[in-house]
């Protein structure tokens, strides 16, 4: 496999304050970068946080700052590549991190790393998704124009959101027994095309 | 006869007292022609044409063709309200004899209540009752996302869906696999309910 750490200059430098951090606090900021890994719009710490880190770990803005985009980085190289927590190891190792470190980072890579793909594979493309999904079912008794009914119907509510509103829209379909089953029907024809795939 | 209201009520509408009254003299295939277009009208159909049609014909005066029309209109309404296992046809047949309607009439009437067209008639009404929008169309694909920005390779699966409603709208949504999950399994469940109710002793009462 091909490297995807290249020992940059700006890799060099980050690499020497990585080294420098207590082990302890490493970890911990680690797995903290690793939650957040998947939310692009968020960073792994908001401002405040990050000045306690600087003098936490003893190391102004702009090293702090280069630190915390290297670490973010490379696990995004590692989850694009879908890299091995050994493989991982070996590339940590070639930019000389020290082992301490280079062990902290490919074990935490070996534990959250599935799930950190996982959450990057379910962020898909959409500006609106099926979020939500309730139902109701009632007989009717009678209406305006019929008298002695008992007819059974259905209400599916879909709950629908969009990437740029807070809120779902939500959508109510009623369906009889018959257009139930029909719609039923075509979920199966989806259900049987996807499992086509595996 | 004595005890039993008739399916008209105990107070028969005045519109198909009036009605019947004009009957009397009215021409048997002038009378098949309203009733058609009667009953296209309940149906849902558009009848201003063959309405004018009628009118123009001169049989009958204005007043009399609209009094004959909302008296029809009336009764066929109250005849199809009830479920044919509540209003049997003799029942039906002797009630309009009450009323002095002829039988060759009365042998029209039952043929729109009770012949083959009750299971349009019925459909119409339940097509043009209140009733939230249903599914008109559904068109789907499913997508396979190869690669994206983050992933390499992301071999993940989605459904697209584009549901068109009865009520013209139309919406257009992704469907996750694991909410496809959701939606299949909770329609089947839906549909397992509505086979259990049917089954059960409250739809089998004979009223």
């Amino acid at each position: 496999m091909a490297s995807i750490i290249k020992e940059t200059q700006s890799i060099k430098e980050a690499v020497t304050h990585i080294n420098a951090i207590d082990l302890n606090k490493f970890s911990r900021l680690l797995s903290r970068i690793l939650q957040k890994l998947h939310l692009k719009a968020e960073r792994s710490f908001s401002e405040d946080e990050e000045e306690k880190l600087q003098s936490a770990l003893s190391m102004d803005k702009q090293a702090l700052s280069l630190v915390l985009e290297t670490i973010s980085f490379i696990l995004e190289q590692a989850v694009y590549h879908n890299v091995k927590p050994a493989s991982l190891k070996q590339q940590l190792e070639s930019v000389h991190l020290q082992p301490d470190k280079v062990d902290a980072l490919s074990q935490a890579w070996a534990s959250a790393g599935p799930d950190a793909i996982e959450k990057f594979r379910q962020r898909i493309f959409a500006p609106k998704k099926l979020e939500h999904v309730g139902w109701q079912l009632n007989l009717q008794m009678a209406q305006s124009t019929r008298a002695k009914l008992k007819s059974p119907h259905a209400v599916l509510e879909l709950g629908i959101g969009s990437e740029e509103a807070e809120n779902t829209d939500k959508l109510f379909v009623e369906f009889s027994h018959q257009e139930l089953l029909e719609f039923y029907n075509k979920l199966e024809t989806i259900q049987a095309q996807l499992d086509s795939l595996t | 006869m004595a005890d039993r209201t008739s399916f008209l009520g105990g107070r028969i509408p005045v519109e198909v007292e009036i009605m019947a009254k004009h009957l009397k003299d009215l021409d048997k295939d002038f009378f098949r022609k309203i009733l058609k277009v009667v009953v296209n009208a309940v149906e849902g159909k558009d009848c201003r044409d063959s309405l004018k049609s009628l009118a123009d014909n001169g049989t009958l005066s204005e007043e009399q063709l609209s009094h004959i029309i909302t008296g029809i209109h009336g009764l066929l309404k109250e005849a199809l309200r009830l479920p044919t296992s509540s209003l049997k046809q003799e029942i039906f047949k002797e009630d309009l004899r009450e009323l002095r309607i002829s039988e060759e009439f009365i042998a029209d009437f039952a043929s729109v209540v009770f012949g083959n067209r009750r299971a349009s008639l019925e459909a119409a009404a339940v097509e043009h009752g209140p009733r939230l929008p249903t599914v008109e169309d559904i068109r789907w694909r499913v997508d396979v996302a190869i690669s994206t920005s983050s992933l390499a390779r992301a071999l993940q699966p989605s459904i697209l869906m584009q549901m068109k409603l009865t009520d013209g709208s139309s919406h257009r949504f992704e469907v996750p696999v694991s909410k496809f999950q959701d939606l299949r399994y909770n329609v089947a469940l839906i549909l397992k309910e509505m086979n259990d109710l049917e089954k059960k002793s409250i739809l089998k009462i004979q009223d």
